[in-house]
């Protein structure tokens, strides 16, 4: 092989590598890291030319990391949010993978609804799963609309198949990613 | 050289010790395979041993003759070697039906251990994790336990295996073979343990990140004994008696734990996670990776993610005061 | 020569196609699937208790109609001649578009309008045109409940008594409320939401006492059954549904039909170890009640959670019918109708009291009542034995009943458990027939039943109990039973034991009946059809597009100007509508618990709603 193509190939593949890996870095184990879910606001109207806070990286990362979303499918089904939101079509609760959001899509406005409840019947889990957990469950929530990366989602339900695999779910359109939608 | 054998020595030994031993004989199912194990070694290292003189001999006999393409001398020796031919493939044949039969009478054998159990229960695996439940006719007599297992020494059990999530693998070396645990399936085990003592089971199929630190307390006793550890169960959890206890019980049941465990006669009715109704009566903690007294138990639930990364249980940054109460309440549920 | 013919007999059949075309669409076109007559009524007919069932005054005091729960109007002015003139009256509008289950009670010249979610109560007076509202009752439930009301926050009405209004708020609180003024009289907390407890059920009031029950099966919560004095609104009695026989209120007056249903502590015994304290039996359905022998008779909600698997035993006493005592509570005896419930087949259906003539000949003081596993119950009301049990629509999932032993027989295949799900169960988790009542006309002696012809596919998992969150474990997905329409309304003939006629819906019916005497049975579909039929044939003789689905209680009444009005609420909701009332979204199946999956169709339509619609004949 030439040089150069030899470098090119190496220089693709490390890309290929780099981008591969912070989809797999499981977060250190220790990460309790308490009070990371912001009381971030889920409305649209900020008087005097105030605005939605930019949505923090390290929350961002969340809903790009694999492991991370696999451990809200599993904290999905534990803590019974299945059994109101069921696989993202709503029941007692409001459908999750549609583009409406009553109380903000950005992830960091998923988790705070989750710490904080909502009205209408939302609990509260202040108290009831750590910071990180409520992370995880955020971001498996947005990759119910298909906001997350194709590579980050499970391939496989936990349960009796009866919605495609994530990996085949649309996108959602939502309002760009700082705003809220009613 | 000799640090050498010595390590080698003691990696040889290190299965033939104590609690986890596959050739510790104390079941039913375990002595049948030691027995047609022995069999099998004895037959094979016999012929291993003729095999190698013979084929030493050959080499020894070789090496004092050139080869030569066209020997005449091949045609004269077929005489002798007609008949060890034939002696050996006799000795095979023989051999062979014999550890086949051998193979068959074992399997039987097998199969008659858990005719008619008295013990039954359902053992279903977790990442990483075991759910035990004692079933019985009359539904409220059901034991809810984790991790653990006692069975009355001389009684058949029959174990039901499921899993929830993915491929394990059940084994109690001193008691039985291996058993899968298969998501979808129903597989089984028969157990007939002969000999009272503390055994270790250990979870034998890849499983998770935690694969390693799944094992399993059993703990074969007197069929008095296991009547009285039984009836033990079927109780409610201690009510918390000291005033750390009791804090430790508020924190168990309103925050973070009550979601997850159980804990029989209170408001703890979680269902996913080991029920620790009578937690402080087993010998480890979380799947046999903490031997069971104060100080570990504090050491867990401080830091569950330090002593078994990977498992579902959270790290919570909870405070120094939160975690001893909760420790002093968990100690108390024997 | 050939020609001709080829040609005449080319126009004769194309004007036969476009006669048959042009036939079809002229007629009015009706939205159901068909009707099929099966066989004339027995001329031994069953006839409703006397004792609870008075003469019709021309008002609807209580969403039964009467005690025997017979939702049948005495009223003759319509009849199957004159519907078909039927027109709009006047309507109301709730303002509130959650599912409109309640009907309007009207007492005098007052009509009572009930609406879900906030649960504000309407008082409209009739005399006056367009009848406006005199007051407003405004309880302002706690919205949070909303999150734990399994099927939608609806209430199935109010029930007048002796000048007061007594109803229940969603948020676990019993109120009475003067019928004259709209003051709120009191108000006592009976339910916790942090519990995951709501309470929808319409009380009965009887003998001085306020009767209500609890939901929230689904949620793990514990069921029971209280009576608060009328007056005062203090607790008189509350007798649970699972648990030791001092709280299930079960003593020395209990008789058992069957053997399975005798024993001590059987509330606590056929449960694994305090599992009944998170088990169900919630009654959030309808009451019944015998004057003379002063019982009043009642089912319980399944036992939780819906994955069987973790809760073995027989789980007493949920999915079947208890006979208490009004005044202490007590329970006379108990049919279980599903024992180890597996698909959700609660038990708290209408039960009709009839006396009911036996094969023998004599008449026995009965109960007849169209259950939720497909089985059509006759019961001797006095002792709970079972005297027929009939399925009245298809049934894959129960071989039959034995009426020797008294108990379902299940099909073992049919059973879901972890790792295994099952598929083609019928009935579905809505069973044969959910909440929505039937009624009974002692002319015809023929019991009208709004159903459902819903199968499903199950899968279970295991159950996280966390209070306050749904307590369910399982993936349910529902679809149309064989024959592919998701409706039925049947016409059950109790002594003969058969169907009468049979009316096929495309979507699944969960409105109440109304009969009439004048020969009438009304009912609304999801789609906001508002329809009358013959109740002899079936035959369609009325309908009027409303503005949304129909899953409300239709009532008649004698109206200041003694014309016989025909009122129903409008207004889509409840389980089966839960697409449309809380905007799911259908391309997850097992939302709703699987119910989405069969109302796929159902956004395209009809809306949300929240009216009245009172009909009369022109004047």
């Amino acid at each position: 092989m030439s040089s150069h193509f030899q470098n090119s190939l190496i220089a693709l593949a490390m890309v290929a590598a780099l981008s591969g890996c912070e989809r797999e870095k499981r977060q250190d184990p220790h990460y309790p890291i308490p009070k990371t879910v912001p009381t971030i606001s889920p409305d649209t109207i900020f008087p005097g030319n105030g605005k939605l806070p930019p949505l923090d990286p390290r929350a961002a990362a969340f809903e790009r990391n694999a492991a991370a979303i696999a451990e809200g499918q599993r904290l999905y089904n534990w803590m019974n949010c299945a059994g109101c939101h069921f696989h993202g079509g709503g029941g007692m609760g409001v459908a999750l993978m549609d583009g409406k959001w009553r109380y903000g899509g950005r992830i960091d406005q998923i988790a705070a609804s989750i710490m904080e409840g909502r009205p209408n019947g939302m609990p509260s889990w202040k108290n009831k799963l750590t910071d990180k957990q409520v992370w995880q469950l955020a971001a498996y929530v947005r990759s119910l609309s298909g906001q997350v990366p194709k590579d980050a989602v499970g391939a496989r339900a936990d349960e009796l198949s009866n919605t495609p695999p994530q990996t085949q779910t649309k996108r959602e359109p939502t309002p760009s990613a700082d705003s809220a939608q009613q | 050289m000799r640090r050498g054998a010595v390590l080698a020595c003691a990696l040889a030994l290190s299965g033939c010790e104590g609690v986890q031993n596959a050739l510790g004989g104390q079941g039913a199912e375990s002595a049948n395979f030691i027995w047609l194990f022995t069999l099998f070694m004895a037959v094979c290292t016999v012929m291993y041993v003729i095999i190698g003189t013979g084929l030493a001999v050959a080499v020894w006999r070789r090496r004092r003759q050139a080869l030569v393409v066209d020997d005449r001398r091949h045609h004269e020796t077929s005489g002798k070697v007609g008949p060890a031919l034939a002696l050996w493939t006799i000795l095979i044949v023989v051999g062979l039906t014999a550890l086949t039969i051998a193979s068959f009478f074992t399997d039987r054998s097998n199969a008659a251990v858990a005719r008619d159990p008295r013990i039954k229960l359902t053992v279903t695996a977790n990442q990483w994790w075991w759910d035990v439940k004692y079933t019985t006719a009359d539904a409220s007599k059901t034991v809810h336990t984790a991790n653990e297992i006692h069975l009355p020494v001389g009684e058949a059990a029959e174990v039901t295996l499921k899993s929830n999530d993915v491929i394990h693998s059940f084994w109690i070396p001193n008691l039985a073979g291996k058993q899968d645990l298969i998501p979808g399936r129903t597989t089984d085990a028969q157990l007939l343990p002969r000999k009272t003592g503390l055994y270790r089971g250990q979870c034998a199929e890849f499983c998770g990140v935690d694969h390693a630190l799944m094992a399993l307390d059993i703990t074969v006793e007197s069929k008095a004994d296991f009547q009285r550890w039984y009836a033990s169960q079927l109780q409610p959890a201690a009510a918390p008696a000291s005033p750390e206890q009791r804090t430790g019980f508020a924190y168990f049941t309103s925050r973070e734990c009550a979601g997850c465990h159980n804990i029989s006669g209170t408001p703890a009715s979680g269902q996913v996670a080991p029920d620790l109704s009578h937690f402080a009566s087993r010998r480890s903690i979380a799947a046999g990776t903490l031997p069971m007294n104060d100080a570990n138990l504090h050491k867990w639930i401080g830091d569950p993610q330090g002593v078994k990364p990977g498992s579902h249980m959270p790290t919570i940054a909870m405070s120094d005061a939160d975690s001893r109460a909760l420790t002093a309440y968990l100690g108390s549920l024997r | 020569m050939k020609r001709s013919v080829a040609g005449i007999i080319a126009g004769l059949t194309l004007a036969l196609i476009a006669g048959l075309v042009f036939w079809t669409f002229a007629r009015t076109r009706s939205p159901d699937l068909g009707r099929t007559q099966f066989a004339a009524p027995a001329s031994n007919k069953a006839v409703p208790a006397q004792a609870a069932s008075p003469a019709d005054d021309g008002n609807w005091t209580m969403p039964g109609k009467d005690y025997a729960s017979t939702r049948f109007s005495g009223l003759t002015q319509l009849n199957p001649a004159n519907v078909g003139k039927l027109q709009v009256a006047f309507t109301f509008s709730t303002g509130t578009t959650e599912g409109f289950e309640a009907p309007p009670l009207v007492v005098g010249s007052t009509m009572y309008v009930v609406a879900p979610w906030p649960n504000n109560v309407f008082a409209l007076d009739l005399s006056k045109p367009g009848a406006p509202a005199k007051w407003v009752y405004e309880p302002k439930p706690a919205a949070a409940a909303k999150g734990v009301a399994c099927c939608g926050p609806v209430n199935r009405g109010a029930t007048y008594s002796n000048g007061r209004l007594f109803l229940n708020l969603l948020d676990g609180n019993t109120v009475a409320v003067d019928a004259e003024s709209g003051k709120e009289i009191w108000r006592t907390r009976l339910g916790d939401i942090q519990k995951g407890e709501t309470m929808t059920m319409a009380p009965l009031v009887a003998d001085g006492k306020v009767l209500v029950g609890n939901s929230g099966g689904e949620m793990g919560v514990r069921g029971w059954l209280a009576a608060l004095d009328a007056g005062s609104g203090k607790l008189a009695w509350k007798a649970y549904s699972t648990g030791p026989d001092t709280e299930a209120l079960i003593g020395p007056d209990y008789r058992a039909p069957y053997p399975q249903d005798q024993g001590k502590d059987l509330g606590v015994s056929s449960w694994g170890p305090e599992q009944w304290k998170i088990g169900g039996g919630t009654v959030w359905g309808w009451l019944s009640y015998d004057p003379e022998l002063k019982l009043v008779y009642y089912g319980t909600s399944n036992p939780g959670p819906w994955n069987a698997d973790q809760r073995p035993g027989d789980n007493k006493w949920t999915a079947g019918v208890f006979a208490r005592d009004i005044s202490t509570g007590q329970a006379r005896w108990f049919y279980q109708s599903t024992p180890h419930d597996l698909f959700d087949h609660d038990d708290i259906n209408e039960i009709i009291l009839a006396d009911w003539p036996a094969p023998n000949g004599k008449r026995v003081p009965a109960l007849i009542r169209p259950s939720r596993n497909g089985y059509f119950y006759v019961q001797d009301r006095r002792n709970g034995r079972v005297l027929a049990a009939d399925p009245y629509s298809y049934i894959n999932a129960y071989k039959g009943v034995d009426l020797k032993s008294g108990r379902l027989i299940p099909v073992a295949e049919k059973e879901p458990k972890p790792g295994r799900p099952v598929r083609d169960i019928c009935p579905g988790p809505p069973g044969a027939k959910d909440w929505n009542p039937s009624a009974f006309s002692p002319v015809t002696g023929l019991v009208y039943i709004p159903h459902l012809n819903i199968c499903m596919d199950m899968g279970v998992k295991n159950a996280n109990y966390i209070s306050g969150t749904p307590f369910v474990g399982a993936d349910v997905k529902m679809y149309a039973g064989p024959g592919g329409n998701r409706g039925v309304f049947t016409a059950w003939d109790p002594v003969a034991r058969r169907k009468v006629f049979e009316i096929k819906e495309d979507l699944p019916l969960w409105s109440p009946a109304l009969a009439t005497a004048g020969g009438l049975v009304f009912y609304g579909t999801m789609d906001g059809w508002f329809k009358a039929v013959d109740g002899k044939t079936g035959r369609l003789l009325w309908q009027f597009k409303t503005g949304s689905g129909i899953i409300g209680q239709p009532i008649s009444y004698r109206g200041p100007d003694g014309r016989q009005y025909i009122a129903v609420p409008s207004g889509i909701g409840g389980w089966a509508g839960a697409i449309v009332a809380a905007d799911l979204d259908e391309r997850d199946p097992t939302a709703a618990l699987g119910f989405v999956n069969a109302t796929k169709d159902l956004k395209k339509r009809t809306t949300k709603g929240g009216m009245v619609y009172v009909f009369a004949l022109p004047k």
